[in-house]
């Protein structure tokens, strides 16, 4: 399957027109894209593999709660530098990281002891689960979507409605012109 | 002053409603005599509300605070830039500044269409003053900056004048402020012109290319602008909120960034239409939600149905914006829909591993990424009113969510400009990938080694890798490809590859700031900070930095007293900076701020802020922040300015059609003449 393409002067801009065009049987990617690609998913594997096994810091934590003196911030964010609330959630942090207990245990101690609005994102529980699904549903809906005009615009095409008809943005009327360019030195 | 500032509304308002009126009487009748009239309303609109802003401003700059606004957000001592900025520091004057900003943009439409787009200019016209009627109402009626202060008594009101201001809210007397306010709000005024050339498109049936054309500049300015106006306010957040960040997904925050991620999605999709004339519906639908987004930003930011930092502008107007942007929504759906059968695509998609499907993938995550963040933002206004419980739903939410998506927009910026039109083979893909594939495996590899174990981090230098490479292979194949066919030297031949196709180019230079952006959000999974109190002579570590307190000064200027640390700084054992953060306290308006002292480096920031004194020891409470790579988010922005800018230079290319088509159609017209 072949398919013309103007080459209509220097520069990748135009060779880009057809160097993507397949010739002949289709390939089945080789070996080497193959090993390179899955050498960067093990190492992107070991790496979150690292990230996850991180113990939590006052810092991390700092970001995951908000500071409960009225501020409406997050803790790291009080703009209440010499704030005595923050100082004090700080204390209680550290005894728990001191205590061994992990980010999960933690974030819950912190929402038993100040209430659930300590926590600058909601627990995925109850109605605040909708929170955290509807993003991920969004996008698996608009894949859907993406992929159902994909599977439309692959069939066949839509008759010209009679006001595109007339408009200058035909494919080949602009490829003619730029060849008619590029005969007489314009391009 | 403001009675000429009353007149001067009122006659907008006048001239507003005439424009609609005259603009829809012009295109309905298709009289020219009407359209015409409709224009030069809009002209007057404009000259009608220069003339209130320049009253307002009057006021401001003379300390004339017999005006209520005037005696609100300004005080004699206040710098005379930062009096200029109080004309947007509160709702009403800020309002008037949108609406004057609306005028400007009308204005320079009306002129640059006065021979061209004949057939949708009326309609343009009309949804430009309509949104400017709805504008003109609002600060006349609901806002007004042009009231007296008055001074109520037991004998009555009178009118007063008050001694001095209340001066400007101290947080915003910082340099970025004074720009932040005014490109945020060109870049959502801005939308309104694609989004009144997409209605008249729709109403007149004229769907083709051309208001694509003619809105593509219109789109790409109010995008460059709102970006600037982003970077700007997380540039003010970074140096005056003290917090070390300069992005903490604030409600005010994420509405700024929801139309300018859809507008991106409209400025990439719109090449499929102009290319295979595809995706028309969608294009006006991206056209419609921008501007909805940019009105809906205003009235989040205003209404005060979310808590945010940003509350100093908020008031009862939320009422009024609700009506606007219902009104919005139903008469720009409805046509949509009425219009449905004139958007028919005009081609087939050949492949998936396309150019074509990667638009489509990149506006499927940033339509996404609108989702979740619009959803975020408007969650907790949802959860008072369904569980009538209060939750936050801050930076963990939005950082869960919107990483992994801008991570894979961060790989599209590199994979999707490589892709072919129309079809791409498996050599293809390979010839362009396994070179910046194999390069990015071992800088990641390297990264490892060396200690990076925060995965989204170490993901998005593997990725900006990658996509740098990507980018600078197609400038350097275009350019030797040139090299060979014109003898031109490598500089030449790339000067020319991007002057003959500026928007290709531009794109590519701003894809390269986009990954100078990402690279510079990976260096907050670094961040380190440290707080200590401090007297002459005390030493506090952070990180290899060791920082001495050389005393404490205070100050006193016009219009704020000051406390200042004197800090020397070494690094690694040698000298490295002088830093004086400052705890200052605004006279006018009694209010404390503090000033960060920052030393921005290449690699780092070093951040100093006073917090103040402590009360028991008298010892400064000094808080040190190391913030790596921050420098990269500002270097970012100026490169997606230049792309921008170099993508809307006229390309040679584009130039030599425009000729021809003229000379096409001179000749035409000479045909008719005979």
């Amino acid at each position: 399957m072949t398919s013309k393409t103007t080459v209509r002067g220097p520069g990748s801009e135009f060779r880009s027109q057809n160097r993507g065009i397949t010739h002949g049987r289709p390939r089945t990617p080789d070996l080497g894209l193959r090993t390179i690609l899955l050498t960067v998913t093990l190492l992107a594997a070991s790496v979150a593999r690292a990230d996850t096994a991180r113990q939590p810091t006052v810092e991390s934590l700092g970001n995951q709660v908000q500071c409960v003196c009225g501020c409406v911030a997050p803790l790291n964010q009080c703009p209440h530098i010499d704030c005595a609330t923050r100082t004090e959630m700080q204390a209680f942090m550290k005894k728990e990281i001191a205590d061994g207990k992990n980010e999960t245990a933690i974030l819950q101690d912190l929402s038993l002891r100040y209430g659930v609005q300590v926590l600058a994102a909601p627990p995925a529980r109850g109605f605040n689960l909708a929170v955290w699904i509807l993003p991920g549903a969004g996008l698996l809906a608009g894949l859907g979507i993406v992929l159902v005009i994909v599977r439309r615009w692959r069939g066949k095409p839509a008759p010209l409605s009679p006001a595109a008809a007339s408009l200058p943005s035909d494919p080949k009327m602009l490829r003619a012109v730029e060849e008619e360019m590029k005969s007489t030195r314009l391009g | 002053m403001n009675q000429v500032g009353s007149v001067g509304l009122i006659a907008a308002l006048a001239f507003a409603a005439f424009a609609v009126v005259a603009g829809a009487v012009g295109g309905i009748l298709r009289s020219a005599r009407a359209t015409r009239s409709a224009e030069r309303a809009t002209l007057a609109f404009f000259a009608m509300i220069t003339l209130a802003i320049v009253a307002l401003e009057y006021m401001i700059l003379t300390d004339d605070f017999h005006n209520a606004y005037v005696a609100e957000h300004s005080n004699r001592d206040l710098l005379t830039y930062y009096k200029v900025a109080a004309l947007w520091a509160g709702q009403e004057g800020s309002l008037l500044f949108w609406t004057w900003l609306l005028s400007i943009y009308s204005a320079l439409v009306v002129w640059q269409n006065r021979k061209k787009n004949r057939q949708l200019m009326p309609y343009v016209v009309a949804v430009l003053m309509g949104t400017g009627t709805f504008f003109s109402l609002l600060v006349f009626f609901v806002a007004n900056p042009f009231q007296e202060l008055s001074l109520v008594t037991s004998a009555g009101t009178q009118a007063f004048s008050a001694p001095d201001g209340n001066g400007l809210n101290p947080l915003l007397q910082y340099h970025a402020m004074v720009i932040h306010p005014p490109m945020l709000y060109l870049g959502y005024v801005g939308m309104v012109v694609p989004f009144a050339f997409a209605m008249a498109a729709l109403i007149t049936r004229q769907l083709g290319d051309n208001w694509i054309r003619t809105t593509r500049r219109w789109t790409m300015v109010p995008w460059m602008l709102l970006g600037c106006g982003i970077l700007l306010g997380g540039n003010w957040a970074y140096a005056v909120l003290g917090w070390g960040g300069y992005w903490g997904w604030d409600p005010v925050e994420n509405a700024s960034l929801l139309p300018w991620l859809s507008g991106t999605a409209f400025l990439h999709s719109v090449m499929i239409q102009e290319k295979r004339g595809m995706l028309k519906v969608w294009n006006v639908v991206l056209v419609i939600l921008t501007f909805f987004l940019s009105i809906f930003g205003t009235f989040l930011t205003r209404s005060g149905i979310v808590s945010s930092v940003h509350a100093f502008a908020q008031s009862n107007i939320g009422p009024f914006f609700a009506v606007f942007l219902s009104i919005i929504l139903f008469f720009s759906v409805t046509l949509l829909f009425l219009r449905l059968d004139h958007l028919k695509s005009e081609n087939k998609l050949d492949s998936m591993v396309s150019r074509e499907s990667g638009f489509l993938f990149n506006n499927w995550i940033l339509l996404a990424l609108v989702f979740a963040v619009l959803w975020g933002t408007l969650f907790p206004v949802i959860s008072k009113a369904v569980q009538n419980v209060t939750v936050t739903v801050g930076a963990p939410f939005f950082n869960k969510v919107a990483i992994p998506m801008g991570l894979l927009l961060l790989l599209l910026t590199g994979a999707g400009p490589l892709l072919a039109w129309r079809k791409t083979s498996f050599q293809s893909l390979k010839r362009n990938f396994t070179l910046p594939l194999i390069l990015a495996l071992i800088a990641g590899i390297a990264l490892a080694v060396a200690g990076v174990r925060d995965f989204y981090a170490w993901m998005t230098f593997f990725l900006a890798i990658f996509v740098t490479i990507c980018i600078l292979g197609e400038f350097g194949k275009g350019a030797l490809t040139r090299m060979r066919t014109t003898r031109e030297n490598f500089a030449l031949a790339l000067y020319n590859l991007t002057m003959r196709n500026t928007r290709r180019y531009g794109g590519y230079v701003v894809h390269l700031g986009i990954v100078l952006l990402f690279i510079g959000f990976a260096g907050q999974a670094f961040k380190t900070d440290t707080k200590g109190l401090m007297q002459e002579g005390d030493l506090l570590r952070v990180k290899n930095y060791l920082l001495r307190c050389d005393g404490l000064t205070t100050g006193d200027t016009p219009n704020y007293e000051y406390t200042r640390a004197l800090i020397t700084v070494t690094k690694d054992g040698q000298a490295f900076a002088s830093m004086h953060p400052e705890k200052r306290f605004y006279k006018a308006s009694q209010q404390p701020t503090s000033y960060v002292a920052i030393h921005p480096t290449l690699s780092e920031d070093l951040y100093v802020v006073l917090a103040g004194v402590d009360s028991d020891t008298g010892k400064a409470i000094v808080q040190v922040f190391v913030n790596p790579l921050v420098m990269w988010v500002w270097i970012g922005g100026v490169v997606v300015l230049l792309g921008t800018l170099l993508a809307l230079v006229p390309s040679r290319v584009e130039r030599e059609m425009a000729e021809l088509r003229q000379t096409q159609e001179l000749a035409v017209q000479a045909g008719d003449g005979f």
